[in-house]
């Protein structure tokens, strides 16, 4: 290795390129430009103005917040659900009028009026709620509407009962205590801010309501479909708006214990200005009530400090607008390029030398010689089969296969021409074994690894492990559960691929070549999962030996064969069978004379494992190029190997035209016959195998009697 | 602007685009079901002479096509790379070495001395008494044009020469791998650069036909107006990738065979070393005729301004790639599969 490929080797593999599109993968990276923005706005002001954060000042500014943050809650709610609300102003306006009203006019207790409040809160917020929910208007240009409807209807009603207000001779001491008292530091009504703050972070993040106004804002078309009742949800939205707006509104009375002309006067454009600052998409779907506190929090903050600095009203509304408009482009930009970022950064190739592999050329006259012998195999359910990654057969001959319609298959023996959906699982089942009572055990992909009874019933059994202390990615999860074999106590050991990338896109996990597949076991006697091996590039098929002592486990991107011994002296120890192949293994399994099968999925080309060594060039390639046209190990041509315990090969078989078998993931021998799958093929194969015992069967090797 | 670009070009990756196959270009299935002449490995060139027979060149082999029948005529110490039919019915025969003849019925001459230096020849055509001649690389010889594309060779030259007078002279140099010879309607000599995927003037200085999706080859006279144009291999987004990655290029060109190189090719899919796109990749047994590919099959109908007007084609999933020559006379329009080895014909009405 010359030094400038030892450095690149130091600099591709050493740096942790990879946490980049991990960490960017994650949905809370959109808090993190609003939670800057308000670190910024804490600091620059904090700096600016002496004294910004004093204990005064700070719980002045808590006892505006607390109205505030319920106003930019409840329009969250609304932009999360997909609609805007532009009559918050005027509802916190009017239910501060009732609310004045109801104690100083009727004069009733302030639990009347906070029930005037929140009611003409509903009541206004319903109107809009239906005009928009179930009529089906426009949010935009309907609350627009209500915001002029219910500005014109305080000013009517302020000019006629405002005198009458302020002469009124009732003082209300429970009242005024409300706005103007503190508990523990905190005014009252920051505490019933926090508490409704979490309330409602409660309701969206963890309720059945919260969920669906996510999904409505999200994609209403969709959450029609799954059966949301999609007007109700748009209408509760505007609801809940307009109860915040009549709480907030019944504080700002409490407080100032009076209303003018100017009540609730702009409060639509800032609380939308929070709402948007905090990172919530005005296109719904995306937000949390979190961002709308981390907005309000900066715009208040914001303009308090404008107005300390001695910035006129004008100003601070100017920086508020520019404010807006920022956060909307920001918004939209990143909307709308997230996914091209992180496809872009996600893959971030390893520095990988290959070893020179024995040529496969047929004719070469190497045991790795590969023939056209699996052309010819008599196709079964050609062209209704899609994807059968791994077949197996019962003691009646009936065969089984997943299929990536997510179902597991039965064709009946003996010319397997008729077939039934065995079971519907809903992941792609990949690898398949079959335990002592015949229940067939799969790794289903992006799911985990279930069980299937004789009956077809489905348990899940493993769909996680222990999650590694630092890690990004979250690797409890099983995301590409690949092959199982059941060891002779039950326990099932099982393979998962990689870490980094989702079932369907396994093959993009050979590009970057980062070494995060996982060998587990599952004990279903304890119902346990624990992760065993780990840092196998792409660890693939798992097979028991025939002594049952050992595990055979392919790890597909290196190439390689490696044995783990799961008892006898050498329990633990993993040792390598067969090293630098010139095609990537997947699945192993039995042959009926103590020998192995294993599938290539693919060969190894020369372009490739040079492109291997060039982690540089590969990661250009997947900024530059569409995935389509990114350079893969060849994975349209495979065979199928048949090696002894010490890693001898003893025959190599394929189909170099690919019309047939292409690409091979699987092999089971069954009574003197291979079947032969494969992940992306049309069809399962079948050849008969001269000399081979015409009884054996998988199932009796591992649960048969023993001679 | 520039400077700016360079600048941020390593921190956003820039998209490699290449044309689309759209307009004339537009892909089909013309060349898949065009009726087959005749399989013949290594079919490259094709030429008619004054008298009508048909000359084909296969490999080192001179032959005669009579009727669908190839028939050998002659052997050559390598491979064929220019045939050309001179203005008095001498035929000229340029090979890959260097070597250049002009054969007059069984008698033949050799010229090779007439050029400075050894001159491998890529596309010849009549001119005046004598004959215009293609050289695609000064440093690569004309089979050898992989290696000059990862080489990025830019030193192909256009010849005159005169053999009546046993005068040559270098009209034009500095060219990308020119590879075929035609004339605009004025009557001045163009080339077809495939290495630009252009056709211009030899001076370079008028552009007739740019962004041509593939490596332009030889061009001939369509019958009426307009010329045929070879296309002998597509361009692909990986390769022009590769053209741009120096050091995995270098690399290679060092270390891996040439039939394995991620570069065009006039045939492929023969070997499971070959390199595999992920478009490419074969799925419920199909490969996608839009797949990203090495070779293809493409050949396109000009007019006399040397826009195109149709196109013939044989996708990523069809077989009769890399099309080096095209010949219309006589009511016949053949074309010589390379790639494939076979010679076809086009029948029917042109669109």
């Amino acid at each position: 290795m010359t030094l400038a490929e030892r450095l690149t080797r130091l600099r591709y593999n050493r740096v942790p390129d990879h946490l980049l599109g991990e960490i960017l993968a994650k949905n809370w990276t959109d808090n993190l430009v609003p939670f800057a923005f308000l670190i910024v706005v804490v600091a620059t002001f904090g700096t600016l103005l002496p004294g910004f954060f004093s204990t005064a000042s700070v719980i002045d500014t808590t006892r505006q917040l607390g109205e505030f943050l319920i106003v930019v809650i409840g329009l969250t709610v609304v932009i999360i659900g997909g609609g805007i609300d532009l009559s918050v102003g005027s509802i916190f306006a009017l239910s501060a009028f009732s609310t004045l009203m109801t104690i100083y006019v009727g004069g009733a207790s302030p639990g009347v009026a906070l029930a005037a409040a929140l009611g003409s809160g509903a009541l206004f917020g319903a109107f809009n709620g239906f005009l928009v929910g179930y009529l089906r208007l426009r949010a935009f240009l309907t609350t627009l509407v209500t915001l002029i409807i219910g500005r014109s209807l305080y000013d009517i009603l302020i000019t006629t009962w405002g005198t009458r207000l302020q002469s009124s001779p009732i003082f209300n001491d429970s009242f005024d205590a409300i706005g103007m008292n503190s508990v523990a530091g905190l005014p009252i009504s920051a505490w019933i801010a926090v508490a409704f703050t979490i309330l409602a972070h409660l309701m969206m993040s963890r309720s059945r309501m919260g969920w669906h106004f996510t999904a409505v804002g999200g994609a209403r078309r969709s959450a029609y479909n799954v059966g949301i009742d999609v007007r109700r949800a748009v209408f509760l939205t505007y609801v809940i708006s307009g109860v915040s707006s009549g709480l907030a509104g019944y504080l700002f009375a409490a407080r100032l214990s009076g209303v003018g002309p100017g009540t609730g006067w702009g409060l639509e454009l800032s609380a939308l200005t929070a709402a948007v600052v905090g990172g919530n998409s005005l296109g719904g779907g995306r937000g949390s009530i979190p961002k709308g506190l981390m907005g309000a929090l900066a715009v208040l903050l914001t303009t308090n400090g404008l107005i300390r600095m001695g910035a006129g009203t004008g100003t601070s509304q100017m920086v508020v607008g520019l404010m807006l408009a920022a956060a909307i482009i920001l918004d939209v930009r990143w909307l709308k390029n997230r996914h091209k970022v992180l496809s872009e950064v996600y893959v971030a190739p390893l520095h990988h030398a290959m070893q020179p592999a024995v040529s496969a050329q047929p004719g070469s006259g190497t045991s790795y010689a590969l023939n056209d012998a699996l052309a010819s195999a008599e196709p079964i359910a050609l062209g209704t089969v899609e994807g059968p990654e791994d077949v197996i057969l019962d003691a009646d001959d009936n065969l089984y296969a997943g299929t990536r319609h997510g179902e597991i298959v039965r064709w009946f023996a003996p010319d397997y021409t008729r077939s039934e959906v065995f079971s519907h699982i809903g992941g792609f089942p990949l690898g398949l074994a079959m335990d002592r009572a015949g229940q067939i055990v799969t790794c289903v992909g992006a799911m985990g690894l279930y069980g299937v009874s004789k009956a077809g019933e489905v348990t899940e059994l493993a769909t996680e492990t222990r999650r590694s202390l630092l890690s990004v990615v979250d690797d409890a999860r099983l995301r590409d559960p690949n092959d199982c074999d059941i060891g002779p106590d039950g326990r099932i050991w099982f393979t998962d691929s990689t870490t980094r990338y989702d079932a369907h896109d396994w093959a993009l996990d050979s590009i970057e070549s980062r070494p995060t597949g996982r060998l587990l076991v599952h004990d279903p006697k304890t119902g346990k999962t624990r992760t065993v091996l780990k840092k196998l590039r792409y660890a693939n098929g798992v097979c028991l030996s025939h002594d049952g002592q050992s595990l055979l486990i392919a790890e597909s991107w290196a190439c390689t064969v490696h044995r783990y011994w799961i008892a006898g002296p050498k329990e633990g120890q993993l040792e390598t069978v067969i090293r630098d192949m010139p095609g990537y293994p997947d699945n192993i399994n039995r042959a009926s004379d103590g020998t192995y099968w294993m599938a290539w999925l693919g060969m190894r080309t020369p372009s490739f494992d040079l492109a291997l060594r060039h982690p540089a060039m590969r990661r250009r390639m997947t900024r530059n190029l569409p995935q389509d046209e990114w350079l893969f190990p060849n994975i349209n041509t495979g065979g199928v190997v048949k090696f002894d315990d010490t890693g001898r090969i003893i025959a190599t078989m394929g189909d170099l035209g690919g019309a047939a078998h292409p690409m091979v993931t699987s092999i089971r021998e069954h009574k003197g016959w291979l079947y032969i799958g494969g992940i992306l093929n049309n069809r399962i194969g079948r050849i008969r195998l001269p000399g081979a015992d015409p009884d054996w069967t998988s199932w009796e090797s591992y649960w048969g009697a023993r001679p | 602007m520039n400077l700016l670009d360079r600048i941020l070009d390593p921190f956003r990756g820039r998209a490699i685009t290449i044309p689309p196959y759209d307009g004339a270009w537009r892909p089909n299935t013309a060349l898949d079901t065009a009726r087959p002449v005749a399989a013949l490995p290594g079919a490259d060139n094709l030429c008619a002479d004054g008298a009508g027979v048909v000359w084909l060149s296969a490999g080192p082999e001179l032959l005669r096509l009579e009727g669908d029948a190839p028939v050998a005529v002659a052997r050559y110490g390598a491979e064929i790379t220019a045939l050309c039919a001179g203005a008095d019915g001498a035929l000229l025969v340029a090979l890959d070495d260097g070597g250049l003849f002009l054969r007059r019925g069984d008698a033949q001459e050799d010229v090779r001395g007439l050029l400075p230096r050894r001159v491998s020849v890529t596309a010849a055509m009549a001119d005046g008494a004598g004959f215009l001649l293609a050289e695609g690389s000064a440093s690569h010889a004309a089979s050898d044009w992989p290696r000059a594309l990862m080489a990025r060779a830019g030193d192909g030259a256009l010849w005159h020469i005169d053999p009546g007078a046993g005068r040559a002279e270098r009209v034009a140099g500095g060219l990308a791998f020119p590879a075929g010879l035609a004339r605009t309607a004025q009557g001045a000599p163009v080339v077809a650069e495939a290495f630009a995927h252009r056709i211009a003037t030899p001076d370079g200085s008028r552009p007739l036909l740019e962004r041509i999706p593939g490596y332009p080859g030889r061009l001939s006279p369509a019958a009426g107006d307009g010329w045929w144009l070879a296309v002998f291999a597509p361009r692909n987004r990986l390769i022009e990738l590769v053209l741009r990655e120096d050091r995995y290029r270098a690399d290679m060109v060092a270390q891996v065979p040439p039939e394995y190189w991620i570069a065009p090719a006039l045939h492929s899919g023969a070997s499971f070393l070959e390199p595999l796109q992920r478009g490419g990749v074969r799925t419920m047994g199909v490969r996608k005729p839009w797949a990203p590919s090495r070779s293809y099959g493409l050949v396109a109908l000009l007019d006399a301004g040397l826009r195109p007007q149709a196109s013939f084609h044989s996708r990523a999933d069809g077989q009769r790639h890399g099309a080096t020559a095209v010949l219309d006379h006589a009511g016949r329009r053949l074309i010589a599969l390379k790639g494939a080895g076979e010679v076809i014909e086009l029948t029917g009405d042109l669109p």
